[in-house]
Protein backbone atom coordinates (compact mmCIF):
# COMPACT_ATOMS: atom_id res chain seq x y z
CA UNK A 1 0.00 0.00 0.00
CA UNK A 2 2.79 2.19 0.98
CA UNK A 3 6.17 2.06 -0.31
CA UNK A 4 9.05 4.70 1.12
CA UNK A 5 12.62 4.21 -0.37
CA UNK A 6 15.19 6.47 1.24
CA UNK A 7 13.09 9.59 0.81
CA UNK A 8 15.02 13.09 1.61
CA UNK A 9 13.76 16.25 2.27
CA UNK A 10 14.52 19.50 3.96
CA UNK A 11 13.38 22.75 4.36
CA UNK A 12 15.77 25.88 4.28
CA UNK A 13 16.37 26.38 8.18
CA UNK A 14 16.41 22.09 8.59
CA UNK A 15 15.96 18.58 7.79
CA UNK A 16 12.76 17.34 7.47
CA UNK A 17 13.63 13.55 6.75
CA UNK A 18 17.08 11.97 5.71
CA UNK A 19 16.93 8.67 4.22
CA UNK A 20 13.01 7.59 5.60
CA UNK A 21 11.88 3.99 4.34
CA UNK A 22 8.79 2.45 5.29
CA UNK A 23 6.35 -0.74 3.31
CA UNK A 24 2.90 -0.88 4.79
CA UNK A 25 1.34 -3.57 3.67
CA UNK A 26 -2.81 -3.94 2.95
CA UNK A 27 -3.74 -4.85 6.03
CA UNK A 28 -1.53 -3.38 8.59
CA UNK A 29 -2.43 -0.57 10.98
CA UNK A 30 1.03 1.19 11.70
CA UNK A 31 1.91 3.67 14.23
CA UNK A 32 4.39 6.41 13.18
CA UNK A 33 6.13 7.47 16.40
CA UNK A 34 8.74 9.95 17.58
CA UNK A 35 9.41 12.72 19.30
CA UNK A 36 8.53 16.07 18.22
CA UNK A 37 10.23 17.21 15.09
CA UNK A 38 10.96 13.97 14.07
CA UNK A 39 9.75 13.97 10.82
CA UNK A 40 6.15 12.67 11.44
CA UNK A 41 4.03 14.84 9.94
CA UNK A 42 6.17 15.86 6.85
CA UNK A 43 6.18 12.33 6.00
CA UNK A 44 2.17 12.16 5.92
CA UNK A 45 2.15 15.38 4.25
CA UNK A 46 4.57 13.83 1.20
CA UNK A 47 2.37 11.37 1.70
CA UNK A 48 -0.65 13.08 1.06
CA UNK A 49 0.88 15.31 -1.94
CA UNK A 50 1.12 18.13 -0.09
CA UNK A 51 4.94 18.44 0.34
CA UNK A 52 7.28 17.55 -2.66
CA UNK A 53 9.97 15.25 -1.38
CA UNK A 54 13.72 16.43 -2.63
CA UNK A 55 14.85 12.79 -3.41
CA UNK A 56 13.80 8.81 -2.95
CA UNK A 57 10.52 7.05 -3.93
CA UNK A 58 7.19 7.07 -2.65
CA UNK A 59 4.27 5.19 -3.70
CA UNK A 60 1.24 5.22 -2.48
CA UNK A 61 -1.47 2.24 -3.75
CA UNK A 62 1.16 1.49 -6.83
CA UNK A 63 1.30 5.32 -7.84
CA UNK A 64 3.80 7.82 -7.24
CA UNK A 65 3.01 10.79 -5.58
CA UNK A 66 4.77 13.03 -7.66
CA UNK A 67 3.86 12.15 -11.00
CA UNK A 68 0.54 10.71 -10.29
CA UNK A 69 -1.16 12.67 -7.17
CA UNK A 70 -4.28 12.48 -8.47
CA UNK A 71 -4.15 8.67 -8.65
CA UNK A 72 -3.05 8.81 -5.02
CA UNK A 73 -5.43 11.36 -3.80
CA UNK A 74 -8.19 9.18 -4.71
CA UNK A 75 -6.67 6.15 -3.12
CA UNK A 76 -6.22 7.89 0.37
CA UNK A 77 -7.97 9.55 2.89
CA UNK A 78 -6.08 12.21 4.60
CA UNK A 79 -6.65 13.91 8.58
CA UNK A 80 -4.37 16.47 9.45
CA UNK A 81 -3.35 17.17 12.64
CA UNK A 82 -5.38 20.22 13.06
CA UNK A 83 -8.55 19.61 10.67
CA UNK A 84 -10.28 22.77 10.26
CA UNK A 85 -13.71 22.61 9.27
CA UNK A 86 -16.31 24.75 7.75
CA UNK A 87 -18.23 26.61 10.87
CA UNK A 88 -21.14 28.03 8.62
CA UNK A 89 -22.33 24.78 7.20
CA UNK A 90 -25.14 22.24 7.99
CA UNK A 91 -23.33 18.59 8.77
CA UNK A 92 -25.06 17.41 5.53
CA UNK A 93 -23.97 20.51 3.63
CA UNK A 94 -20.25 19.52 4.55
CA UNK A 95 -20.66 16.34 3.48
CA UNK A 96 -22.21 16.75 -0.13
CA UNK A 97 -19.54 19.60 -0.69
CA UNK A 98 -16.08 16.65 -0.04
CA UNK A 99 -18.60 14.15 -2.02
CA UNK A 100 -18.75 16.34 -4.98
CA UNK A 101 -14.65 17.39 -4.40
CA UNK A 102 -13.84 13.61 -4.77
CA UNK A 103 -16.53 13.51 -7.79
CA UNK A 104 -18.44 10.89 -6.66
CA UNK A 105 -21.41 10.41 -8.94
CA UNK A 106 -25.33 9.48 -7.91
CA UNK A 107 -26.57 7.10 -6.91
CA UNK A 108 -22.95 6.80 -5.24
CA UNK A 109 -22.79 9.83 -3.79
CA UNK A 110 -25.94 9.69 -1.84
CA UNK A 111 -25.36 6.50 -0.82
CA UNK A 112 -21.70 7.40 0.34
CA UNK A 113 -23.18 10.42 2.40
CA UNK A 114 -25.98 8.33 3.74
CA UNK A 115 -23.16 5.82 5.29
CA UNK A 116 -20.86 8.55 6.44
CA UNK A 117 -23.58 10.29 8.57
CA UNK A 118 -24.61 7.15 9.95
CA UNK A 119 -21.03 6.01 10.72
CA UNK A 120 -20.36 9.23 12.44
CA UNK A 121 -23.67 8.73 14.47
CA UNK A 122 -24.93 12.37 12.83
CA UNK A 123 -27.73 11.29 11.00
CA UNK A 124 -30.36 12.83 12.72
CA UNK A 125 -28.24 15.94 12.84
CA UNK A 126 -27.69 16.33 9.24
CA UNK A 127 -29.61 20.28 9.61
CA UNK A 128 -27.30 21.05 12.37
CA UNK A 129 -24.23 23.71 12.04
CA UNK A 130 -20.96 22.08 11.80
CA UNK A 131 -20.13 25.06 14.72
CA UNK A 132 -22.58 23.72 17.16
CA UNK A 133 -20.08 19.95 16.75
CA UNK A 134 -17.80 19.30 20.00
CA UNK A 135 -14.69 18.31 18.87
CA UNK A 136 -15.35 14.60 19.29
CA UNK A 137 -17.89 15.00 16.86
CA UNK A 138 -16.19 16.95 14.76
CA UNK A 139 -13.40 14.42 14.57
CA UNK A 140 -15.89 12.06 13.68
CA UNK A 141 -17.37 13.87 10.77
CA UNK A 142 -13.73 14.20 9.99
CA UNK A 143 -13.21 10.75 9.76
CA UNK A 144 -16.68 10.09 7.70
CA UNK A 145 -15.58 12.48 5.31
CA UNK A 146 -12.38 11.30 4.64
CA UNK A 147 -14.20 7.76 3.83
CA UNK A 148 -16.40 9.49 1.68
CA UNK A 149 -14.88 7.76 -1.44
CA UNK A 150 -13.38 4.58 0.13
CA UNK A 151 -9.83 5.18 0.33
CA UNK A 152 -8.34 2.14 0.31
CA UNK A 153 -5.42 3.88 2.62
CA UNK A 154 -5.54 6.13 5.75
CA UNK A 155 -3.10 8.79 6.52
CA UNK A 156 -3.88 10.51 10.50
CA UNK A 157 -1.72 12.91 12.01
CA UNK A 158 -1.97 13.17 15.53
CA UNK A 159 -6.20 12.02 15.32
CA UNK A 160 -6.49 11.86 19.48
CA UNK A 161 -5.24 15.49 19.94
CA UNK A 162 -7.57 17.32 22.50
CA UNK A 163 -10.39 14.47 22.71
CA UNK A 164 -11.70 13.48 25.66
CA UNK A 165 -11.39 10.14 26.49
CA UNK A 166 -14.46 8.81 25.51
CA UNK A 167 -14.17 10.41 22.04
CA UNK A 168 -10.52 8.70 22.17
CA UNK A 169 -11.92 5.14 23.00
CA UNK A 170 -15.07 5.80 20.29
CA UNK A 171 -11.96 6.48 17.53
CA UNK A 172 -10.20 3.40 18.28
CA UNK A 173 -12.92 1.56 17.94
CA UNK A 174 -13.91 3.25 14.63
CA UNK A 175 -10.15 2.64 13.51
CA UNK A 176 -10.07 -1.48 14.47
CA UNK A 177 -13.34 -1.28 12.53
CA UNK A 178 -12.06 0.53 9.67
CA UNK A 179 -8.78 -1.90 9.62
CA UNK A 180 -11.16 -5.28 10.37
CA UNK A 181 -12.94 -3.68 7.00
CA UNK A 182 -9.75 -3.99 5.19
CA UNK A 183 -8.36 -0.22 5.40
CA UNK A 184 -4.79 0.06 5.72
CA UNK A 185 -3.85 3.01 7.98
CA UNK A 186 -0.92 5.33 9.03
CA UNK A 187 -1.38 7.27 12.26
CA UNK A 188 1.19 9.34 13.79
CA UNK A 189 0.21 9.93 17.99
CA UNK A 190 1.99 10.87 21.09
CA UNK A 191 -0.48 9.20 22.93
CA UNK A 192 1.67 5.49 23.06
CA UNK A 193 -0.73 3.59 25.15
CA UNK A 194 -3.44 4.47 22.07
CA UNK A 195 -0.77 2.84 19.60
CA UNK A 196 -0.14 -0.03 21.34
CA UNK A 197 -4.03 -1.33 21.78
CA UNK A 198 -4.68 -0.77 18.17
CA UNK A 199 -1.28 -0.92 16.24
CA UNK A 200 0.00 -3.70 14.28
CA UNK A 201 3.28 -2.44 14.11
CA UNK A 202 5.14 -0.04 15.12
CA UNK A 203 7.23 2.38 13.52
CA UNK A 204 10.34 4.55 15.47
CA UNK A 205 11.30 7.58 13.54
CA UNK A 206 13.80 10.36 15.02
CA UNK A 207 16.05 12.90 12.65
CA UNK A 208 13.93 11.90 9.55
CA UNK A 209 15.67 8.44 10.11
CA UNK A 210 14.18 5.02 11.03
CA UNK A 211 15.16 4.35 14.47
CA UNK A 212 13.83 1.30 15.78
CA UNK A 213 11.01 -1.30 14.23
CA UNK A 214 9.71 -4.03 16.75
CA UNK A 215 6.18 -6.07 16.85
CA UNK A 216 3.91 -4.46 19.06
CA UNK A 217 3.61 -6.11 22.27
CA UNK A 218 1.05 -8.58 22.10
CA UNK A 219 -1.54 -8.14 24.82
CA UNK A 220 -0.03 -11.21 27.11
CA UNK A 221 3.42 -13.28 26.64
CA UNK A 222 3.72 -11.74 23.41
CA UNK A 223 6.91 -10.19 22.02
CA UNK A 224 10.74 -11.25 23.17
CA UNK A 225 11.79 -8.72 26.07
CA UNK A 226 14.60 -8.05 28.39
CA UNK A 227 11.98 -7.77 30.96
CA UNK A 228 8.92 -9.52 32.11
CA UNK A 229 6.63 -8.02 34.45
CA UNK A 230 4.10 -10.66 36.44
CA UNK A 231 1.36 -9.93 37.75
CA UNK A 232 -0.30 -12.79 40.03
CA UNK A 233 -3.34 -13.76 42.27
CA UNK A 234 -2.74 -16.90 43.98
CA UNK A 235 -3.80 -19.23 46.92
CA UNK A 236 -0.96 -20.72 49.23
CA UNK A 237 1.96 -20.56 50.49
CA UNK A 238 3.94 -17.41 50.02
CA UNK A 239 6.90 -19.21 51.62
CA UNK A 240 6.48 -22.20 48.69
CA UNK A 241 6.11 -18.93 45.81
CA UNK A 242 9.22 -17.48 47.49
CA UNK A 243 11.15 -20.52 47.04
CA UNK A 244 10.06 -20.69 43.41
CA UNK A 245 11.24 -17.71 42.42
CA UNK A 246 14.92 -18.07 43.98
CA UNK A 247 14.93 -20.39 41.03
CA UNK A 248 15.31 -18.03 38.24
CA UNK A 249 17.91 -15.65 39.15
CA UNK A 250 17.23 -11.80 39.05
CA UNK A 251 13.76 -12.48 39.71
CA UNK A 252 12.71 -9.03 42.02
CA UNK A 253 9.81 -8.78 43.80
CA UNK A 254 8.08 -5.03 43.15
CA UNK A 255 4.91 -5.22 45.46
CA UNK A 256 3.80 -7.89 47.91
CA UNK A 257 -0.67 -8.32 49.55
CA UNK A 258 -1.90 -10.79 50.53
CA UNK A 259 -2.93 -13.17 47.69
CA UNK A 260 -1.19 -10.80 45.22
CA UNK A 261 2.58 -10.55 43.99
CA UNK A 262 4.10 -8.39 41.18
CA UNK A 263 7.16 -9.38 40.19
CA UNK A 264 9.53 -9.11 37.27
CA UNK A 265 11.84 -11.50 35.56
CA UNK A 266 14.69 -10.98 33.68
CA UNK A 267 14.54 -12.64 29.90
CA UNK A 268 11.33 -13.19 27.66
CA UNK A 269 7.74 -14.62 27.61
CA UNK A 270 9.19 -18.11 27.95
CA UNK A 271 10.83 -17.29 31.08
CA UNK A 272 7.29 -16.44 32.32
CA UNK A 273 5.85 -19.58 31.20
CA UNK A 274 8.70 -21.85 32.88
CA UNK A 275 7.94 -19.83 36.24
CA UNK A 276 4.12 -20.73 35.79
CA UNK A 277 4.93 -24.04 35.24
CA UNK A 278 6.98 -24.28 38.73
CA UNK A 279 4.27 -22.42 40.55
CA UNK A 280 1.28 -25.08 39.47
CA UNK A 281 3.70 -27.42 40.21
CA UNK A 282 4.86 -26.40 43.39
CA UNK A 283 0.88 -26.49 44.23
CA UNK A 284 0.22 -22.54 44.22
CA UNK A 285 -3.34 -22.39 42.86
CA UNK A 286 -3.16 -19.82 40.36
CA UNK A 287 -6.16 -17.35 40.11
CA UNK A 288 -4.85 -14.91 38.05
CA UNK A 289 -1.64 -14.42 35.93
CA UNK A 290 -0.54 -11.94 33.78
CA UNK A 291 2.95 -11.52 32.43
CA UNK A 292 3.81 -8.41 29.64
CA UNK A 293 7.08 -7.53 28.14
CA UNK A 294 7.76 -3.60 27.86
CA UNK A 295 5.15 -1.66 26.55
CA UNK A 296 5.31 1.08 24.21
CA UNK A 297 6.40 3.70 26.54
CA UNK A 298 9.31 1.31 27.78
CA UNK A 299 10.41 0.65 24.29
CA UNK A 300 10.26 4.83 23.65
CA UNK A 301 11.84 5.43 25.98
CA UNK A 302 14.90 2.42 24.69
CA UNK A 303 14.76 4.60 21.79
CA UNK A 304 14.93 7.92 22.18
CA UNK A 305 15.85 8.03 25.68
CA UNK A 306 18.48 10.68 25.15
CA UNK A 307 16.90 12.33 22.47
CA UNK A 308 14.68 15.95 23.40
CA UNK A 309 12.18 17.18 21.11
CA UNK B 1 -14.64 22.24 -19.23
CA UNK B 2 -17.89 20.89 -17.44
CA UNK B 3 -15.94 20.29 -14.55
CA UNK B 4 -15.38 24.14 -14.25
CA UNK B 5 -19.15 25.36 -14.93
CA UNK B 6 -20.41 22.92 -12.30
CA UNK B 7 -17.60 23.42 -9.67
CA UNK B 8 -18.40 22.05 -5.90
CA UNK B 9 -16.18 25.17 -4.78
CA UNK B 10 -18.99 28.16 -6.62
CA UNK B 11 -21.70 26.01 -4.92
CA UNK B 12 -19.95 26.28 -1.39
CA UNK B 13 -18.90 29.51 -1.45
CA UNK B 14 -21.78 31.08 -2.74
CA UNK B 15 -23.91 29.24 0.12
CA UNK B 16 -20.81 30.63 2.54
CA UNK B 17 -20.87 34.17 0.86
CA UNK B 18 -24.68 34.81 1.24
CA UNK B 19 -24.84 33.37 4.55
CA UNK B 20 -23.36 36.01 5.96
CA UNK B 21 -24.85 39.18 7.57
CA UNK B 22 -22.85 41.33 4.96
CA UNK B 23 -24.58 39.54 1.77
CA UNK B 24 -28.17 41.40 2.31
CA UNK B 25 -26.58 44.56 4.18
CA UNK B 26 -23.90 45.45 1.60
CA UNK B 27 -26.56 45.71 -1.40
CA UNK B 28 -28.96 47.63 1.00
CA UNK B 29 -25.99 50.52 1.38
CA UNK B 30 -24.83 49.95 -1.58
CA UNK B 31 -28.55 51.10 -3.62
CA UNK B 32 -28.55 54.24 -0.62
CA UNK B 33 -25.44 55.21 -1.47
CA UNK B 34 -26.10 55.14 -5.22
CA UNK B 35 -29.89 56.52 -4.85
CA UNK B 36 -28.21 59.42 -2.91
CA UNK B 37 -25.73 60.17 -5.73
CA UNK B 38 -28.53 60.00 -7.91
CA UNK B 39 -30.53 62.72 -6.02
CA UNK B 40 -27.92 64.77 -5.07
CA UNK B 41 -27.08 65.00 -8.69
CA UNK B 42 -30.55 65.45 -9.97
CA UNK B 43 -31.04 68.28 -7.74
CA UNK B 44 -27.28 70.05 -8.24
CA UNK B 45 -27.70 70.12 -11.93
CA UNK B 46 -31.86 71.30 -12.28
CA UNK B 47 -30.95 73.76 -9.48
CA UNK B 48 -27.28 74.88 -11.03
CA UNK B 49 -28.82 75.18 -14.28
CA UNK B 50 -31.53 77.07 -12.92
CA UNK B 51 -30.32 79.53 -10.59
CA UNK B 52 -26.78 80.57 -12.08
CA UNK B 53 -27.09 80.27 -15.67
CA UNK B 54 -30.80 80.73 -15.79
CA UNK B 55 -31.26 78.67 -18.71
CA UNK B 56 -34.17 75.87 -19.03
CA UNK B 57 -32.58 72.52 -18.02
CA UNK B 58 -32.68 70.05 -20.41
CA UNK B 59 -33.57 66.75 -19.90
CA UNK B 60 -30.51 65.34 -21.64
CA UNK B 61 -28.13 66.74 -19.50
CA UNK B 62 -29.50 65.25 -16.46
CA UNK B 63 -29.60 61.95 -17.82
CA UNK B 64 -26.36 62.31 -18.65
CA UNK B 65 -25.57 63.55 -15.35
CA UNK B 66 -27.08 60.89 -13.48
CA UNK B 67 -25.48 58.20 -15.86
CA UNK B 68 -22.10 59.30 -15.37
CA UNK B 69 -22.48 60.39 -11.49
CA UNK B 70 -23.92 56.59 -11.14
CA UNK B 71 -21.27 54.63 -13.23
CA UNK B 72 -18.29 56.23 -11.61
CA UNK B 73 -19.74 55.98 -8.06
CA UNK B 74 -20.31 51.85 -8.34
CA UNK B 75 -17.40 51.26 -10.03
CA UNK B 76 -15.41 53.46 -7.22
CA UNK B 77 -17.44 51.87 -4.64
CA UNK B 78 -17.28 48.13 -5.89
CA UNK B 79 -13.00 48.63 -6.08
CA UNK B 80 -13.41 49.26 -2.57
CA UNK B 81 -15.58 45.90 -2.23
CA UNK B 82 -13.96 43.79 -4.61
CA UNK B 83 -10.46 43.18 -2.36
CA UNK B 84 -13.27 42.50 0.51
CA UNK B 85 -14.53 39.68 -1.18
CA UNK B 86 -11.61 38.05 -2.96
CA UNK B 87 -8.30 38.46 -0.96
CA UNK B 88 -9.68 36.78 1.50
CA UNK B 89 -10.40 33.93 0.05
CA UNK B 90 -7.76 31.53 -0.20
CA UNK B 91 -6.32 32.81 3.35
CA UNK B 92 -9.63 32.07 5.12
CA UNK B 93 -8.94 28.67 4.16
CA UNK B 94 -5.61 28.61 5.83
CA UNK B 95 -6.60 30.36 8.69
CA UNK B 96 -9.33 27.88 9.25
CA UNK B 97 -7.01 25.18 8.46
CA UNK B 98 -9.18 23.71 5.79
CA UNK B 99 -7.23 23.94 2.92
CA UNK B 100 -5.11 20.85 3.35
CA UNK B 101 -8.85 19.40 2.91
CA UNK B 102 -9.56 21.07 -0.47
CA UNK B 103 -6.05 19.84 -1.52
CA UNK B 104 -6.22 16.29 -0.57
CA UNK B 105 -9.52 16.08 -2.77
CA UNK B 106 -9.76 15.35 -6.22
CA UNK B 107 -10.13 19.09 -6.46
CA UNK B 108 -7.18 20.76 -8.80
CA UNK B 109 -5.98 24.11 -8.08
CA UNK B 110 -7.37 25.47 -11.10
CA UNK B 111 -10.78 24.51 -9.77
CA UNK B 112 -10.21 25.89 -6.73
CA UNK B 113 -8.92 29.40 -8.23
CA UNK B 114 -11.91 29.41 -10.44
CA UNK B 115 -14.68 28.47 -7.79
CA UNK B 116 -13.06 30.95 -5.58
CA UNK B 117 -12.90 33.99 -8.38
CA UNK B 118 -16.59 33.10 -9.99
CA UNK B 119 -17.77 33.44 -6.04
CA UNK B 120 -16.29 36.57 -5.85
CA UNK B 121 -17.16 38.12 -9.08
CA UNK B 122 -20.71 36.95 -8.44
CA UNK B 123 -21.81 39.00 -5.78
CA UNK B 124 -19.79 41.84 -7.09
CA UNK B 125 -22.01 41.19 -10.27
CA UNK B 126 -25.11 41.14 -8.14
CA UNK B 127 -24.21 44.74 -6.98
CA UNK B 128 -23.91 45.64 -10.14
CA UNK B 129 -26.72 44.05 -11.39
CA UNK B 130 -29.44 45.55 -8.60
CA UNK B 131 -28.23 49.04 -9.62
CA UNK B 132 -29.22 48.72 -12.91
CA UNK B 133 -32.56 50.66 -12.31
CA UNK B 134 -30.52 53.46 -11.36
CA UNK B 135 -28.80 53.10 -13.75
CA UNK B 136 -31.55 52.80 -16.28
CA UNK B 137 -33.28 55.87 -14.85
CA UNK B 138 -31.53 58.30 -17.01
CA UNK B 139 -32.98 56.72 -20.04
CA UNK B 140 -36.04 58.60 -19.25
CA UNK B 141 -34.42 62.04 -18.96
CA UNK B 142 -32.27 61.23 -22.68
CA UNK B 143 -29.18 61.79 -23.66
CA UNK B 144 -27.47 57.91 -23.09
CA UNK B 145 -27.85 55.34 -25.32
CA UNK B 146 -27.74 51.72 -24.83
CA UNK B 147 -24.35 51.40 -26.14
CA UNK B 148 -23.28 53.51 -23.20
CA UNK B 149 -24.64 51.12 -20.94
CA UNK B 150 -22.81 48.15 -22.24
CA UNK B 151 -20.15 49.98 -22.43
CA UNK B 152 -20.35 51.29 -19.07
CA UNK B 153 -20.98 47.49 -17.61
CA UNK B 154 -18.46 45.56 -19.77
CA UNK B 155 -15.73 47.87 -18.77
CA UNK B 156 -16.38 47.73 -15.10
CA UNK B 157 -17.32 43.99 -14.89
CA UNK B 158 -13.70 43.34 -16.79
CA UNK B 159 -11.89 45.63 -14.48
CA UNK B 160 -13.33 43.83 -11.19
CA UNK B 161 -12.88 40.59 -12.78
CA UNK B 162 -9.15 42.02 -12.89
CA UNK B 163 -9.48 43.17 -9.40
CA UNK B 164 -10.82 39.86 -8.16
CA UNK B 165 -7.82 37.78 -9.51
CA UNK B 166 -5.52 40.60 -8.35
CA UNK B 167 -7.19 39.91 -4.91
CA UNK B 168 -7.03 36.29 -5.48
CA UNK B 169 -3.08 36.72 -6.17
CA UNK B 170 -2.71 38.19 -2.85
CA UNK B 171 -4.74 35.72 -0.98
CA UNK B 172 -2.45 33.35 -2.37
CA UNK B 173 0.76 34.63 -1.69
CA UNK B 174 0.31 35.54 1.94
CA UNK B 175 -0.87 33.58 5.25
CA UNK B 176 -3.28 35.72 6.63
CA UNK B 177 -6.28 37.72 5.63
CA UNK B 178 -5.13 41.09 6.76
CA UNK B 179 -1.97 40.88 5.03
CA UNK B 180 -3.96 40.17 1.58
CA UNK B 181 -6.54 42.81 1.91
CA UNK B 182 -3.74 45.28 2.70
CA UNK B 183 -1.70 44.53 -0.59
CA UNK B 184 -4.69 44.28 -2.33
CA UNK B 185 -6.09 47.49 -1.42
CA UNK B 186 -2.34 49.13 -2.20
CA UNK B 187 -2.39 47.71 -5.81
CA UNK B 188 -5.80 49.10 -6.17
CA UNK B 189 -4.50 52.10 -5.06
CA UNK B 190 -1.61 52.29 -7.26
CA UNK B 191 -3.91 51.66 -10.08
CA UNK B 192 -6.43 54.39 -9.28
CA UNK B 193 -4.33 57.48 -7.77
CA UNK B 194 -0.85 56.61 -8.65
CA UNK B 195 -1.72 56.60 -12.40
CA UNK B 196 -3.54 59.45 -12.01
CA UNK B 197 -0.69 61.95 -10.58
CA UNK B 198 1.91 59.87 -12.74
CA UNK B 199 -0.33 61.40 -16.09
CA UNK B 200 -1.22 64.92 -14.63
CA UNK B 201 3.13 65.03 -14.20
CA UNK B 202 3.38 63.69 -17.70
CA UNK B 203 0.64 65.97 -18.82
CA UNK B 204 2.00 69.12 -17.77
CA UNK B 205 5.54 68.41 -18.98
CA UNK B 206 3.94 67.73 -22.33
CA UNK B 207 2.19 70.73 -22.02
CA UNK B 208 5.23 72.72 -21.55
CA UNK B 209 7.13 71.40 -24.59
CA UNK B 210 4.31 71.32 -26.84
CA UNK B 211 2.52 74.78 -26.00
CA UNK B 212 -1.08 74.75 -28.33
CA UNK B 213 -0.72 70.91 -29.06
CA UNK B 214 -4.32 68.91 -28.88
CA UNK B 215 -4.62 66.25 -26.55
CA UNK B 216 -2.28 64.32 -25.27
CA UNK B 217 -0.72 61.37 -27.32
CA UNK B 218 -1.27 58.07 -26.41
CA UNK B 219 2.34 57.56 -24.69
CA UNK B 220 1.22 60.42 -22.44
CA UNK B 221 -1.82 58.72 -21.71
CA UNK B 222 0.03 55.22 -20.88
CA UNK B 223 -0.15 55.15 -17.31
CA UNK B 224 -3.77 55.45 -17.10
CA UNK B 225 -4.45 52.61 -19.44
CA UNK B 226 -3.85 51.01 -15.72
CA UNK B 227 -6.74 53.03 -14.28
CA UNK B 228 -9.97 51.46 -13.78
CA UNK B 229 -12.16 54.67 -14.41
CA UNK B 230 -10.20 55.43 -17.44
CA UNK B 231 -12.12 53.33 -20.06
CA UNK B 232 -15.20 55.33 -18.41
CA UNK B 233 -14.21 58.54 -19.92
CA UNK B 234 -15.54 57.35 -23.01
CA UNK B 235 -18.70 57.60 -21.89
CA UNK B 236 -18.56 62.25 -21.29
CA UNK B 237 -20.36 62.99 -24.60
CA UNK B 238 -17.96 65.38 -26.19
CA UNK B 239 -16.73 63.82 -29.00
CA UNK B 240 -13.38 66.14 -29.36
CA UNK B 241 -12.87 64.47 -25.70
CA UNK B 242 -13.66 60.94 -26.74
CA UNK B 243 -11.22 61.11 -29.73
CA UNK B 244 -8.38 61.25 -27.17
CA UNK B 245 -9.54 58.08 -25.13
CA UNK B 246 -7.94 54.98 -25.68
CA UNK B 247 -10.45 52.16 -23.76
CA UNK B 248 -9.99 49.69 -25.97
CA UNK B 249 -5.61 49.86 -24.20
CA UNK B 250 -6.84 49.73 -21.01
CA UNK B 251 -9.25 46.83 -21.26
CA UNK B 252 -6.40 44.83 -23.13
CA UNK B 253 -4.19 46.14 -20.27
CA UNK B 254 -6.73 44.61 -17.31
CA UNK B 255 -7.68 41.81 -19.42
CA UNK B 256 -3.35 41.29 -19.00
CA UNK B 257 -3.10 41.68 -15.34
CA UNK B 258 -6.16 39.45 -14.67
CA UNK B 259 -5.10 36.86 -16.43
CA UNK B 260 -1.09 36.56 -15.13
CA UNK B 261 -2.68 37.25 -11.60
CA UNK B 262 -4.65 33.98 -12.05
CA UNK B 263 -1.87 32.41 -13.75
CA UNK B 264 0.18 33.35 -10.82
CA UNK B 265 -2.03 32.71 -7.98
CA UNK B 266 -3.21 28.99 -9.66
CA UNK B 267 0.97 28.22 -9.55
CA UNK B 268 0.77 29.40 -5.98
CA UNK B 269 -2.17 27.40 -4.64
CA UNK B 270 -0.43 24.27 -6.34
CA UNK B 271 2.59 24.91 -3.99
CA UNK B 272 0.14 25.89 -0.95
CA UNK B 273 0.56 22.80 0.77
CA UNK B 274 4.27 23.78 2.02
CA UNK B 275 3.07 26.57 3.75
CA UNK B 276 0.28 24.33 5.48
Amino acid sequence: MIEIDALHKSFRKSRGLDGFSLHLENNELVGLVGPNGAGKTTLIKILATLLPADSGSVRVSGHDVSTAPAAVRAALGYLPDVAGIYQDMRIGEFLEFFADAFRLKEPRRTAAIEKALERAGLAERRQDFVEHLSLGWRQRLHLSKILLHEPKLLLLDEPATGLDPLARIQLREQLRRLHAEGVAILISSHILSDLEDICTRIVFIAEGKNVHEAQAPAPVLGAPAAIVRCELEFEGSAEVLDRVLTDFPGARVLERNDGFLLFELPGASRDASACLGKLLAAGITILHFDARGPGLEERYRRAFGDRTS
Amino acid sequence: MRRYVTNPMIIKELRQRLRERRSWLLPTLYLLVLSGIVVCVYYFTTDTDRHLRGVEVQGADIGQAIFLAVVLTQIIVLLLMGPVFSSGAITIEREQRTLAGLLTSLLTAPQIWWGKFVASLLYLLLLLASAIPLLALPFAFGGVEPLDLVKALGSTILTLASICAIGLWCSAIFRRSVHATASCYAIVLVLTIVTAVSFGMLYSHWQESHPGAQGPPAHIQAPLFLNPLYPLLTLIDENEFRSYVYPSSSWLMFAGIGCLAAALAMRRLQRSGEQL
